[in-house]
C-alpha cells in the first residue's frame, strides 16, 4: 500500500493509505489526519492488511504521534486490526459506536481503551482541532458514523461512496475531468455495493439532507476513490436517485 | 521481538530521515551558492570551481542514495509487523495448550498448528534480518558518500586559502559546506545506531 497526501495547510494534514497488496480481502482505504503532531487514523483496517498499513503510515507520521483511532462501524475490514495497533501503542484511544462495544472487543482487545460514541454523534479534539462524528446509522451498519473536518472541509464517509476497484487504482476519481464522464465510469463500480450493502432508503434520504448542508471539498470513502469538487455533488445526486436495499429482492 | 523497542526505533528513524533530508537539501543549496560565486568571479576562481562542481555532483548522488533508503525502510517495518501479527496466532494456540493438557489429547492438531506458526515466525524473522542487513549496507554506502563529500570540503578549504586574494568569501562558503556535511553525517550515524540496535536484538533472539 502507499500513503499519499490529500490535504495540507501548515500543521494540518490528511493522507490516504490505499491500493492494497493483498487481494484475498476487500481493498480498503485508511485515512490519517495529523494536527500539530498528533495523529488520528480513520477506519484503521483489517487484521490481514495491518503490516502494510502500518509500514505506509510511518512514511507519513511517526508512530508516537498516534493518539486515537476512529471506527465508523464494527466490520472486520475496519476494526479487526485493533489488537495489533493496541500492541504497538496501548495509549491509543478507540472511538467507536457505543452499540458495537461488546462486538468490537471480540477482535481480541479486552483491555483496549474504547471510547463510546453515542447515537447522536459527538466530536474529538486532535492537536487543537475539532473533528465531528456525524451519525450515519443504517449506512450500512445500524450504528454507524462518519467524520467531518470543518477546517479541511473533508468528510470521511465510511462505506458510503465505496467502489470496488481493481488493483493499481487511483486515489481520486479523476479530478481533471470536467465533463462528468470519469464520474459516470467510476460510479458504475459503486452501484452494486450501494444497492446491496445499504439497507435503508429512509436513512439514505436523511443523510443526504444533512450532508448537503455541509461544506465538503472532498468526500473520502473507505473503499474506492475520493470524490472532489463537482464529483461530491454528483455523488450526492446519484445516491439520492438510487434505490437501495433491494439488490436481491 | 520487543515491539516497544521497534516502535522506539521507528520513531527515531523517522526523525533521522527527516533531518537527513533537510541536511541534504541544505548541502544542495550550499553547492549551488558556491557555483554562483565561482561564476561571478570568472577565471580567478577556476580552481575552486572544480571543487564546487564536484561538491554539487556528490550532493546529487547523496540525494539519490537517501531516496533508496526511504524505499527500503517500509519492507523492514512490514516484515516486523507481520511477525507481530503471526505471533498472536502462535500465542493463542500456546495459551490453549498451556491451559488444558486435555486439549493435546482430544485435539492433536492443536500442537502441530502451533508448531506451524512457530516455523513461519522463524522464517519471517530470518527474512526481516536479511532486509535489515540490506538496509545497513545502504546506510554504509551513504556514509562512504559523505566521507567523500568531507574530502571535497577539505579540498575546498585549501583552494579557498589559495584564492583569498580575490576577495571572494570562499572561506565562509567552505565553512558552511563543512557544517552542512557534518549535520548529515551525524544524522546518518544516529540512524545507523538505531538500525544496529535492531540487528543486535534479532541476532540475540535467533
Ligand atoms: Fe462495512
Ligand atoms: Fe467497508
Amino acid at each position: 500500500m502507499k500513503a499519499a497526501p490529500i490535504f495540507e495547510a501548515g500543521s494540518h494534514r490528511w493522507w490516504i493509505i490505499y491500493d492494497q497488496d493483498e487481494h484475498r480481502v476487500i481493498d480498503s482505504n485508511v485515512y490519517v489526519i495529523e494536527s500539530n503532531e498528533q495523529t488520528i487514523i480513520l477506519d484503521p483496517g483489517g487484521f490481514e492488511i495491518f503490516p502494510q498499513v502500518f509500514a505506509a503510515l510511518v512514511e507519513a507520521v511517526p508512530p508516537s504521534s498516534l493518539k486515537a483511532a476512529f471506527v465508523s462501524h464494527q466490520d472486520p475490514d475496519i476494526a479487526s486490526s485493533l489488537p495489533l495497533w493496541h500492541a504497538c501503542n496501548e495509549k491509543m484511544e478507540w472511538h467507536i459506536p457505543k452499540l458495537w462495544e461488546g462486538f468490537i472487543r471480540h477482535y481480541g482487545a479486552l483491555d483496549a481503551p474504547l471510547q463510546n460514541i453515542e447515537d447522536t454523534g459527538g466530536s474529538i479534539i486532535i492537536g487543537g482541532r475539532r473533528l465531528e462524528f456525524i451519525p450515519a446509522h443504517y449506512l450500512h451498519s445500524s450504528a454507524n458514523f462518519h467524520l467531518y473536518d470543518p477546517e479541511a472541509k473533508i468528510l470521511f464517509s465510511g462505506d458510503v461512496g465505496a467502489a470496488l476497484l481493481p488493483p493499481g487504482h487511483d486515489a481520486w476519481v479523476d479530478r481533471r475531468d470536467k465533463t462528468g464522464r470519469a464520474f459516470a465510469e467510476h460510479i458504475s463500480k459503486a452501484k452494486y455495493f450501494h444497492e446491496r450493502w445499504m439497507p435503508s432508503n429512509a436513512a439514505k434520504k436523511n443523510w443526504i439532507e444533512r450532508v448537503s448542508q455541509m461544506d465538503i471539498q472532498y468526500l473520502c470513502p473507505q473503499h474506492g476513490a475520493i470524490y472532489s469538487g463537482d464529483n461530491v455533488k454528483r455523488f450526492l445526486d446519484w445516491f439520492d436517485k438510487l434505490t437501495v436495499g433491494t439488490a436481491i429482492i | 521481538m520487543n515491539i516497544q523497542h521497534i516502535m522506539g526505533v521507528v520513531d527515531a528513524s523517522f526523525a533521522a530521515r527527516q533531518s537527513i533530508e533537510k541536511a541534504l537539501r541544505e548541502i544542495d543549496r550550499r553547492a549551488l551558492n558556491a557555483m554562483v560565486l565561482v561564476k561571478r568571479h570568472g577565471n580567478a576562481l577556476a580552481g575552486y570551481g572544480v571543487v564546487a562542481q564536484a561538491f554539487r555532483e556528490r550532493a546529487a548522488t547523496l540525494k539519490d542514495s537517501a531516496a533508496h533508503l526511504q524505499e527500503s525502510i517500509a519492507p523492514l517495518i512490514e516484515a516486523y509487523m507481520r511477525i507481530l501479527q503471526h505471533q498472536r496466532f502462535s500465542d493463542s494456540f500456546e495459551q490453549m495448550l498451556a491451559h488444558n493438557a486435555d486439549h493435546e489429547k482430544h485435539c492433536p492438531g492443536l500442537r502441530s498448528t502451533q508448531k506451524k506458526w512457530q516455523i513461519i515466525i522463524v522464517e519471517e524473522e530470518a527474512e526481516a534480518k536479511a532486509v535489515l542487513e540490506r538496509l545497513l549496507e545502504m546506510v554504509q554506502l551513504l556514509q562512504e558518500g559523505i566521507e567523500e563529500q568531507e574530502y571535497v570540503v577539505t579540498n575546498g578549504r585549501i583552494e579557498a586559502a589559495l584564492a583569498e586574494s580575490t576577495g571572494a568569501p570562499l572561506m565562509r562558503v567552505s565553512r558552511e559546506m563543512g557544517e552542512a556535511v557534518r549535520t548529515v553525517a551525524l544524522a546518518i550515524r544516529s540512524y545507523r545506531h538505531q538500525l544496529e540496535s535492531l540487528e543486535h536484538e534479532s541476532s540475540t533472539h535467533l
